[in-house]
């Protein structure tokens, strides 16, 4: 009786763990939510990665997970590995535009060059 | 949806404002030149003591006779005119907006406070329609154009507070919110919310009469 009791608190934890890993993982991102803002003010915009990027052709990282170096995109290097906050903060600084205007500019940006894709604000921050 | 939505916020835009710009200037030029060659005698009066005087106590709640009896039309009045240039001057969406295309960007409102703003307009707007309808001395000088004027300003604050719900059809009502918003500011100079532009020198002049030439209070 108690090694089942011990066996269930020990297995409980671990399903836990194996049902919502996938859920932080790039192919299940749902939204983006960086959560570099102090206060948000809207509902984190409507992104899944995986179905977005076959939708848009997009083959490179660093297509949106660029890096800058005075004001110049590196093109051989990427950023998958950082948040986008570790550099936009919310403010911005010099030519660095700060955390919305990064996401606006990056996502609606995109979509309006290559006129496809959302632009008004409620078709990514839905409710 | 995409190109009617860019159409409307971007040339359209360009020309509401050019318009309404445009028309106030228009208007403000026309009524000098219109003064210089008619009243021209105006000017040998005209006062900026009681001109200042008059505008800042007709800006002043309750401070003249005709807001004083009438209570509840002062309150809502100056409420929804604070509320109705307020709003759409420092809401989030209209700073985001201004801040991708020129990069500009200031203060904003918080969104719970834009929204109770936003429904004191709508709300103010249905107050004034509901006495245009019942208080006789009022409806006796109504006219449909009165209806129409109250129709151009309720419509982009009704459509405001929609679109940011998102409810019915979001993309429609977002671009007729643009659109009403585009038709409110034009009408501004070409219509009686001209007033925007000549209330102040309408005060200006009642003030420097009442003060320097006759002598009385400023009611």
């Amino acid at each position: 009786m108690m090694m089942k009791w011990l066996k269930l608190i020990l297995i409980a934890p671990a399903l836990v763990g194996i049902i919502l890993l996938p859920a932080f993982s790039q192919e299940d991102m749902e939204v983006v939510d960086d959560g570099g803002f102090s206060k948000k003010q809207r509902p984190p915009a409507i992104f899944r990665h995986d179905e977005h990027n076959e939708k848009a052709e997009i083959e490179d990282c660093n297509e949106c997970h660029h890096v800058y170096e005075e004001g110049k995109k590196l093109e051989d290097e990427s950023s998958e590995d950082q948040i986008c906050s570790e550099c936009h903060d919310e403010k911005g600084s010099g030519n660095t535009p700060g955390l919305r205007k990064a996401f606006h500019t990056n996502c609606k940006g995109c979509h309006l060059e290559q006129n496809k894709g959302p632009i008004m604000c409620g078709t990514c921050h839905v409710r | 949806m995409h190109s009617i939505y860019n159409f409307v916020s971007g040339p359209l835009a360009w020309l509401a404002f050019i318009l309404f710009i445009g028309g106030c200037l228009y208007r403000l030029i026309s009524l000098m030149v219109l003064v210089h060659r008619k009243e021209k005698f105006i000017y040998s009066y005209m006062s900026l003591k009681y001109s200042l005087r008059s505008i800042f106590r007709w800006s002043t709640p309750f401070a003249t006779e005709n807001m004083r009896r009438h209570p509840a039309l002062t309150i809502v009045a100056f409420a929804f005119h604070i509320c109705l240039i307020l709003t759409p001057l420092f809401l989030l969406a209209h700073v985001t907006l201004i801040e991708e295309s020129w990069n500009l960007s200031w203060w904003t409102l918080p969104e719970g406070l834009a929204e109770i703003m936003t429904l004191i307009v709508v709300a103010a707007c249905v107050f004034f329609l509901v006495r245009r309808l019942v208080n006789p001395e009022v409806r006796y000088v109504t006219s449909v154009s009165d209806y129409i004027l109250l129709a151009i300003v309720a419509a982009p604050f009704i459509t405001g507070f929609l679109v940011y719900y998102q409810w019915f059809g979001y993309q429609t009502l977002l671009i007729l919110h643009i659109l009403s918003g585009e038709v409110m500011l034009v009408a501004i100079p070409f219509t009686r919310l001209s007033h925007m532009l000549f209330a102040p020198l309408t005060r200006a002049y009642m003030g420097s009469e009442f003060g320097g030439v006759r002598h009385a209070r400023d009611w």
